[in-house]
Formats: structure tokens, C-alpha cells, sequence
């Protein structure tokens, strides 16, 4: 289970600023110091949206160190994904896994299974097993 | 189910008063378990929550004081239930 490099990385992708650093924030604080977290929330002028360019940026940096699990709320913060995706080399790609997952709950999972040593794929297993845990 | 055992090994621990199983405590004891090739749980109300998963711990919503069964089956079992009954009592 150890990644090279250390550990995996979150990229945490939202239309709110605020939302992505609020949950930064919150996993940091659950999953102890060691799990590195980058964040792309709002649009370039720092409104609702979503910055492709930031996304990209995002991407490429985690995927430089020992991989990272992105996690993104709706709409088109999974466009911006699937369109830094496409610009990133098959190199990057192997150390890259997007969580389909629910944003909050997925980067928790995700950030203690990194925090654990997990690879990228198996933190976004564990981001994905949000889907189907219950809350009450 | 003898503590010498390394199959289905079972001890009870209480939480401290002022702790409840929330974000910052379960994310070090699912990070302590998740250091054992043991399988792990975590029994709290009559539920049993994988000690390894970080959503499955949170949703037992253990209060401070609670009462929890620590659990394992597996190689280093007894090692497991050890170490997290030692923990439990000192979360913060």
C-alpha cells in the first residue's frame, strides 16, 4: 500500500472558493497534516464557477508528487476535470484517480485512506464508498 | 474467545467523557487500525462498523463516555484490539 514519494494528494474541486477551503479545512482535521490538499474553487474572478486553467494546474501538480485523488461537487467542475484529463500526458494519468463520489464525505474517505498510505486508486475506492454508507 | 487467540478477539473500552466519536477522533483511531493487516471493528449500540472506514466509524455516533467493543479476526488480531483499547481511552 506505500506510495512512492509520500502520500497521495486530494484535489479538491469546487464552484464555491469557500466550499473548497471550508472542507480542506475539515479533512485536514480528520485526516491528520500529513495528506497534501489543493484546492480549485470559483470562477477566475473568484465568483460561483469553476476555473479550468486552475483545475488543470491542480492536476498537473499532484500528479507530479505521488499521485492524488480529485474530487469534485457538480456540474462543471466535472467538465473542467474531464477536460484537464485530456491535456494531461499518459505518464500523469497513472497518478491520477477522479472520485465519483459525493464531495464532502468522499474527500474525508479519501483523505484517511491516503493518510494510511493508499494509492490514488484506493483512496478513490474509499471516496467511493460513500455512496452506499448510510448516515442515520 | 481467549485474549491469547489470534481469531475473534473482543475487548470493551469506554470513550472519554468529553470525547464523542467524531471527525478528529475517529480519523486517528481508523488511522491506528488501518496499521494491522487484522480486520477490524468498531461495536457501538448494537451496530458494528468497519474500524477501517472513516464513514462507517463517524456513522455510529458514539457519544463521549460511550461504551465500545473493539474487535478483530485475523494474523495480528489480538496486536489490533490491543493497541486500539489502549488508544480509546486516550483520544482527544
Amino acid at each position: 500500500m506505500d506510495a512512492p514519494n509520500g502520500h497521495v494528494s486530494l484535489v479538491l474541486v469546487s464552484h464555491s472558493a469557500e466550499i473548497a477551503a471550508g472542507l480542506a479545512e475539515m479533512v485536514a482535521q480528520i485526516a491528520g497534516p500529513g495528506v497534501p490538499i489543493v484546492t480549485a474553487g470559483g470562477a477566475v474572478d473568484g465568483s460561483l464557477g469553476t476555473d479550468g486553467g486552475r483545475v488543470l494546474e491542480a492536476m498537473r501538480a499532484a500528479a507530479a508528487g505521488a499521485g492524488a485523488v480529485v474530487l469534485v461537487d457538480l456540474g462543471s467542475s466535472v467538465l473542467s476535470v474531464r477536460a484537464a484529463l485530456a491535456e494531461l500526458s499518459d505518464d500523469e494519468l497513472t497518478r491520477i484517480a477522479v472520485a465519483d463520489a459525493p464531495l464532502v464525505e468522499g474527500a474525508i474517505a479519501a483523505a484517511v485512506a491516503a493518510s494510511t498510505g493508499a494509492s490514488c486508486v484506493e483512496a478513490a475506492r474509499a471516496a467511493e464508498e460513500a455512496r452506499s454508507v448510510a448516515k442515520l | 474467545m481467549s485474549p491469547s487467540s489470534d481469531l475473534d478477539v473482543e475487548r470493551s473500552v469506554r470513550l472519554p467523557e468529553a470525547v464523542a466519536l467524531h471527525a478528529r477522533p475517529a480519523g486517528a483511531l481508523v488511522r491506528a487500525a488501518a496499521a494491522f493487516a487484522a480486520e477490524v471493528f468498531v461495536g457501538f449500540g448494537g451496530r458494528r462498523a468497519n474500524a477501517k472506514s472513516i464513514l462507517d466509524v463517524l456513522a455510529l455516533g458514539a457519544e463521549g463516555g460511550s461504551e465500545l467493543v473493539i474487535s478483530a479476526s485475523g494474523k495480528d488480531a489480538a496486536a489490533a484490539v490491543e493497541h486500539l483499547a489502549l488508544l480509546v481511552p486516550e483520544l482527544a
